[in-house]
């Protein structure tokens, strides 16, 4: 027997709200926080941030773009280290974020490589303060995938981590050949004036870091080693000026040296896997020479 | 090569709150009993207002392209030899104009050719829906100007600038369209019909191509670099799915909205990822085009009644058109030209396979689906150095390091509709549970709503 019109679109919009409704119990009830994966860069982006956001503060917060972003945490030795760097972003985003919440981190390391791009308004808005990021409903999908995820791949634990750590260490440095990518990278980082927007972050940056200080932080910034060929380019010429004439002062400057023969890059620009990991021990290296990292 | 590139929709998105809102707003008041005599006026103030609010300066050029060819259809009915090819012919220079004019100049440089008005027209972004309404206005002049008297102005704008059909379709023929103008009545729509289309339309594009878009963005170029060789593959036969959800989805939103204004618009879709042959795939995809090129070009080309060289010569030349049609790019043309040769060379061949077996017409299905995915590369990368160097990169094994992780099991379960559809467990379902008919659509508007991908564009907004 064919339904009638009223019958039918009613009994569907019902089937939809009793849908919803035990949908949203259900994200309720299993929690709205719950990870999932990040199948593009934003997503990405919002996971590290709600991570952040949900968790107590860590000690050291890297922030950045790209080029800090391949700085895992699991290649930390210290405990309580996040990177909060965004890859496609600007490091005044995650900065300006970080001010804005009530507890702020002991130490700060600011990339300053790639300071060309415009903070994200939309991240820091939803990310400040003590406001709510979590969802009402949860993506089905996604949720189900995420839990998969999570069973069949768990966070490695310190001592799986450690051993990660070392086998990237005891192979030789990779022998890929980057030319066609670094030589593109060369070709667009010799293009483009960057002064203009670069001028303008490094003065946010300045004044953030000043808000910080004054909150008991340590901020320092950072330069992480791009290829030769890149680092002569204009860009990063015209960025290094800058910021050294934005900042002067040695004690806001972390001086890193890693192995710079044994450092490789995917395209001149991202270190590889195991280059990020030296990079990482000169970073901590540093931060011991200082005394800071694991100050109380 | 200059690439004319996608046209921004700032206007009303099909999956928008407030296209939504609109579109109650306008069905509200078509029904009202003291706005019955006015309700081809009323949609076609609708169809205005939905068009301009994404692109209102570019309002008078639609006034224009309907009004042109208003004239020369009325001057038509008193003298057909002349004014029916001059309107056909008014109507492909304005698409032409706007298509191609960037493949000859730069419309962002300061200085074009220095004459106000004419920069003015050349710093036009491209019409959104402009390759719709201009084979709408050419079906106009060649359908009714059979007919014994012309129609009324109110009626050809109606049928040019419906506003579900106005951005991407379905080209409707005006043989089927005009016809249908007359009084409606609320008792008369097909409410569950017209319900069953939107949300399945909007299922499809929220969930499947919305979804599938996100995966597929390492497509685009330089990310397509980072990929490994097993990702290209996978990526291109997601975007295949993709392109279908996203297409399906709109026109079948477009047939339900004009189910729900009284109006029937042609089905573009027939599950075509099952076709056995290249000629069956163009009966079921996108079927209203390949029904308006067959009837509009190929035919009055001569078809296949002039032999099979001259027949293969109008396919050539068909789909060729057809992809041009799609946009000013190389990748474009070079689509259509594969697919008419693959029409070609499979031509002799379709009398022996008919009567072949049901395995043999699965591994046709097979080959037809691999080959129509491929071809999709080129509309993905309309740019033909990239497309050609993802194809390249499909065939060579790569040690690019630190490849993007893609979600294999979420890229199926985002692909699984299609499927499903296609291999007809959906009617299946369909004539078994009847009863919970209702309840599975409205499980699907539920998911759809919870499992929307990041807002994108339809695809063939861009054409």
């Amino acid at each position: 027997m064919q339904d009638s019109a009223p019958s039918w679109l009613v009994r569907c919009a019902v089937a939809s709200a009793a849908l919803l409704l035990a949908w949203y119990l259900a994200t309720a009830r299993f929690g709205p926080a719950l990870q999932q994966p990040a199948v593009t860069t934003r997503d990405g982006s919002l996971i590290t941030l709600n991570r952040y956001a949900r968790e107590p503060t860590p000690d050291v917060v890297l922030v950045g773009s790209s080029v800090m972003w391949r700085l895992k945490e699991e290649y930390f030795s210290l405990p309580r280290v996040r990177n909060l760097a965004l890859a496609g972003g600007s490091p005044v985003t995650s900065l300006e974020i970080l001010t804005k919440r009530r507890n702020l981190p002991k130490i700060i390391l600011i990339e300053t490589n790639v300071l060309t791009r415009t903070p994200n308004a939309a991240l820091i808005e939803k990310f400040s303060s003590g406001m709510s990021t979590e969802t009402l409903l949860l993506r089905p999908v996604r949720a189900a995938v995420a839990a998969y995820e999570t069973w069949n791949h768990a966070a490695p634990d310190p001592a799986q981590a450690r051993a990660e750590r070392d086998r990237l260490l005891s192979q030789p440095p990779s022998t890929f050949d980057n030319k066609v990518y670094l030589d593109r990278a060369v070709e667009q980082m010799n293009g483009d004036d960057p002064t203009a927007p670069t001028r303008a972050n490094a003065a946010l940056i300045g004044t953030l870091i000043d808000d910080m200080q004054r909150r008991g932080t340590r901020a320092f910034l950072i330069h992480i080693p791009f290829a030769p060929k890149i680092e002569d380019s204009r860009f990063v010429r015209t960025t290094r000026q800058i910021v050294h004439e934005a900042f002067p002062a040695p004690a806001l400057w972390l001086p890193i040296n890693p192995p710079m023969g044994e450092l490789r890059w995917d395209d001149g620009v991202h270190l590889d896997e195991r280059s990020s990991l030296l990079v990482v021990r000169a970073i901590e290296s540093s931060l011991a020479e200082r005394g800071d990292a694991r100050r109380p | 090569m200059v690439h004319a590139g996608p046209a921004k929709w700032g206007g009303m998105a099909f999956t928008s709150f407030h296209f939504g809102a609109f579109v109650a707003v306008v069905l509200g008041a078509y029904y009202l009993p003291p706005l019955r005599r006015f309700q081809v006026q009323l949609l076609v103030l609708a169809s205005v207002f939905f068009y301009g609010f994404g692109q209102p300066e570019l309002l008078p050029l639609l006034l224009v392209a309907v009004l042109g060819t208003y004239l020369c259809l009325v001057l038509a009915f008193e003298n057909r030899a002349p004014w029916m090819p001059a309107g056909i012919v008014f109507n492909l220079s304005l698409l032409a104009f706007f298509k191609y004019k960037l493949l000859f100049v730069d419309a962002a440089s300061a200085q074009l050719t220095g004459v106000a008005p004419v920069d003015f027209l050349l710093r036009l972004p491209l019409p959104i829906g402009i390759s719709f309404f201009v084979f709408h206005n050419i079906s106009l002049l060649v359908d009714l100007t059979r007919e014994k008297r012309p129609p009324r102005l109110r009626d050809v704008f109606l049928y040019i600038i419906f506003f579900p059909q106005l951005v991407s379709g379905p080209i409707t023929r005006a043989a089927q369209f005009m016809p249908q103008i007359a009084p409606k009545r609320l008792g008369d729509v097909a409410f569950v019909e017209a319900a069953k289309w939107i949300l399945t339309g909007y299922f499809f594009k929220l969930y499947v191509a919305n979804n599938l878009n996100e995966i597929t963005a390492y497509m685009d170029y330089p990310l397509y670099e980072t990929l490994r060789t097993q990702d290209r593959w996978l990526l291109v036969f997601l975007y295949s799915y993709q392109i279908y959800a996203d297409f399906f989805g709109y026109s079948a939103i477009a047939l339900g909205l004009g189910l729900l204004f009284g109006y029937r618009l042609p089905v573009n879709f027939n599950l075509p990822y099952i076709s056995a042959s290249f000629s069956e795939f163009w009966t079921r995809w996108h079927i209203s085009l390949s029904s308006w090129l067959k009837t509009y070009l190929y035919v009055p080309l001569g078809g296949n009644r002039k032999g099979p060289v001259r027949t293969g010569l109008n396919l050539m030349i068909v789909m060729t058109l057809g992809g041009l049609w799609h946009g000013a790019s190389l990748s474009y043309a070079l689509w259509g030209m594969l697919h008419g040769l693959l029409l070609v060379i499979e031509r002799p061949f379709l009398k022996h396979l008919e009567d072949a077996g049901p395995l043999v017409r699965i591994v046709r299905m097979g080959v037809v689906f691999l080959c129509v995915t491929m071809l999709w590369i080129f509309f993905k990368l309309p740019n033909f150095d990239h497309a050609t160097a993802y194809l390249k990169g499909m065939f060579i094994a790569t040690d690019m390091p630190n490849p993007p992780k893609l979600f294999y099991n979420l890229a199926l379960l985002y692909t699984l509709p299609v499927i499903i559809q296609h291999v007809s467990i959906g009617a299946l379902i369909e004539r078994r549970l009847r009863r919970w008919e209702p309840y599975l659509y409205g499980a699907l508007a539920a998911l759809a709503f919870l499992e929307a991908g990041p807002d994108s564009a339809f695809i063939y907004f861009q054409f």
